[in-house]
């Protein structure tokens, strides 16, 4: 078996779709008028909106996926690199670490499903975007990890603080059940990717840069042109306190933040264009 | 058959068919058995998901691009969509057509109880007549309005499965389910 | 009550315990860093594997077995400086060249079409030799100084039994066909001859039979 898989290798049934990156930004309707699913959103996610369920639902098939490729990612890491002390190996202990999480991602797909289920969603409904994976593809395990454990993971802590309070507000017991489970193993993974980040660069602290760099950008990438951010209509907010517990400081969400606000200025101005294209 | 116009006629931002949406909706009129004239409007540049009936005479159905786009295949049209939303917005036509069944308000003064019970006894019917809705996404929405209670789950099932309802009948069943929700409350 | 201060035999009744084992420290450590590499080489596959395999089932259940050994293979990491091997990487080896090539060779399938031959290689070949291999060490080492290996023993086996009928479910699933019940049975043979002379996943003696040309010499 080959090292380093590219994103269009993962191996799906025929129920999924995938959904190429450049038709989300190429997309030429206004922003305010779609969520990360592409159905309904630019705004908060909250139960009195007539959209909330169809919202809700979507969503949930995003995380999904998003688990299938952070189990892929996880499981990726254990494969792809030596065990070994040099620049491109990795300690056995990171591989335990990440053996680990691929446990926690294998059950979160599991409670995936049967959540997805209970909202009435079949496997596969919605398209599946890839971007995830592509953090979990760097060829540096540093940067790999960087992406995977504080960009994705941190983004999944995000996202399982709204629908939990969602569940909560909605009077949804399963909802807030399952997310709640979820949210306490994405605060362990994240804060397995600060400890490994600050272990693996003590000595390089130019790698450790490059690694902050990378991301950056990653969270730039997976605030979907403002869909995460901390702005009163972001669908997703920030969740402070929880990154706080899984080892962010507060330079580093203020830091996530603005990139969310620049995320959305640049989608704004790149939809403007193709409808712009759109209208001849 | 009903003759149906669909507006806009040319579509920019997304990539649907005018004639197909009006095929899909005329042949979901005819199998439920309306035969007024309708416009269907169809806002484009959203991508929620949003339908209503926003008049009577003409009989006109006001949607929200992303009701009717594929879910696996962003600005494509899905026809699955299209006689869903046909067949859950005709049936309340019928219905409003119907003097027995009483006087609902206009779509957009609908409470989100009133409209998800009113849906589901639009759906029930049309499986019946051979449409393919998604029960458990109906489920999942009646759920959301009325609670998460053995109450509310029993009351979706009535209304799917019922026949000749009025009105009355469904304001009484958000009644009910509003009852359970202030008991747990 | 019983007078606490009246003298009680140090093994009960009930104690059965013995001294004597079949293996020594050195032995022990030699055949620990052995399991504990074919676990290292195991988890890694199937962590690897997992974004290889399109059902969605199959892709979930080695997510969560690739953890269980990652933990067994830990468990033996923690073993061996505990067995006089300080450096524990020193011993964490093949048993010999063969076993090396039966891992690779149980590693090779790659394609999104050759789920079953995955599965097979492990849950049809190499699981159920681990746990010969682990039974044998389990009943023949000394029950008394051996008893922290005999504790991750019972563990990692407790482990392998659920992952075994896991496998063998998954692969049963899968088999629809019998040109693909030919396809795993092929598979199976290729990789058991392979074990036939490694000898087994800690080399000739993992259950205790000598190697073939031990007997006829």
């Amino acid at each position: 078996m080959k090292r380093h898989l590219r994103v269009d290798d993962l191996a799906r049934d025929s129920r999924f779709v995938r959904l190429p990156l450049e038709a989300r930004f190429n997309d030429p309707r206004p922003q305010g008028s779609r969520s990360s699913s592409g159905r309904s959103g630019g705004r908060r996610l909250t139960p009195d909106r007539p959209g909330a369920p169809d919202g809700a639902r979507a969503l949930m098939h995003g995380i999904f996926v998003g688990e299938i490729q952070a189990l892929e990612g996880a499981g990726r890491t254990c494969y792809d690199f030596d065990t070994g002390a040099g620049a491109d190996d990795v300690p056995f202990q990171l591989k335990l670490d990440m053996a680990r999480q691929c446990w926690d991602e294998a059950r979160h797909c599991e409670i995936s499903v049967k959540l997805s289920e209970w909202m009435g969603t079949e496997i596969g409904e919605f398209a599946e975007s890839t971007f995830l994976f592509e953090a979990a593809c760097n060829p540096d395990p540093v940067l790999r990890l960087t992406g995977v454990n504080r960009a994705l993971e941190g983004l999944a802590i995000d996202v399982f603080n709204a629908m939990r309070d969602f569940g909560d507000l909605a009077g949804d017991p399963v909802l807030e059940f399952c997310e709640d489970w979820m949210l306490a193993d994405e605060v362990t993974h994240v804060r397995m990717g600060s400890d490994w980040l600050r272990r693996l660069t003590e000595a390089d602290p130019e790698r450790r840069q490059r690694a902050l760099e990378f991301q950056s950008i990653v969270d730039k990438l997976f605030s979907g042109g403002g869909f995460r951010g901390e702005e009163e209509d972001s669908p997703i907010r920030l969740a402070r306190r929880f990154r706080q517990l899984a080892g962010f400081t507060d330079a580093e969400i203020d830091s996530i933040s603005e990139g969310s606000r620049q995320a959305r200025r640049e989608a704004e101005a790149a939809r403007q264009r193709a409808a712009a294209k759109a209208a001849g | 058959m009903a003759k149906v116009t669909v507006s806009p006629e040319k579509f920019n931002l997304v990539f649907f068919d005018a004639g197909e949406i009006a095929e899909l909706v005329g042949s979901a009129a005819a199998r439920i058995g309306v035969d007024a004239d309708i416009t269907v409007d169809v806002d484009e540049a959203s991508a929620l998901g949003r339908a209503r009936v926003t008049s009577m005479d003409p009989v006109t159905l006001s949607v929200q691009g992303g009701a009717f786009e594929d879910p696996k295949r962003p600005r494509h049209l899905a026809p699955h969509n299209v006689e869903d939303v046909a067949s859950r917005l005709l049936f309340r036509v019928r219905d409003r057509l119907d003097p027995s069944f009483g006087d609902p308000p206009p779509d957009e003064e609908l409470t989100l109880q009133q409209s998800t019970a009113w849906d589901a006894y639009c759906l029930g019917r049309a499986e019946r007549l051979g449409f393919h809705p998604a029960k458990p996404r109906r489920l999942y929405h009646f759920r959301n309005r009325h609670g998460f209670s053995d109450v509310a789950d029993a009351a979706f099932e009535r209304l799917w499965s019922a026949d000749g309802l009025t009105w009355a009948d469904l304001e009484a069943v958000c009644a009910e389910t509003e009852a359970g929700r202030q008991a747990v409350g | 009550m019983a007078d606490p201060k009246k003298p009680r035999p140090a093994f009960a009744p009930w104690d059965r315990r013995e001294l004597p084992g079949a293996f020594d420290v050195e032995e022990t450590a030699r055949r620990v860093g052995n399991y504990k590499w074919v676990e290292m080489r195991l988890f890694e596959a199937l962590g690897g594997w997992v974004a290889t395999v399109p059902e969605l089932d199959v892709k979930m259940r080695l997510g969560t077995h690739c953890y269980k050994h990652a933990w067994h293979s830990e468990l033996w990491h923690k073993r061996l400086p505990e067995l006089r091997e300080m450096n524990p990487e020193r011993l964490t080896l093949p048993a010999n060249s063969a076993v090396e090539e039966f891992m690779e060779a149980i590693t090779e399938p790659e394609g999104e079409d050759r789920t079953l031959e995955k599965l097979v290689g492990v849950y049809r070949v190499l699981i159920p030799h681990k746990i010969a291999a682990y039974t044998y060490h389990l009943n023949n080492t000394s029950t008394i100084t051996d008893a922290p290996t005999i504790r991750s023993l019972k563990l990692i086996l407790n482990d392998e039994f659920e992952d075994w009928r896991d496998g063998e479910m998954m692969i049963q699933s899968l088999i629809e066909t019998e040109e693909e019940a030919r396809r795993a049975a092929d598979r199976q043979a290729q990789l058991e001859s392979i074990l036939v002379r490694a000898g087994g996943i800690a080399g000739p003696g993992s259950i205790g039979m000598p190697a073939p040309e031990e007997v006829t010499a």
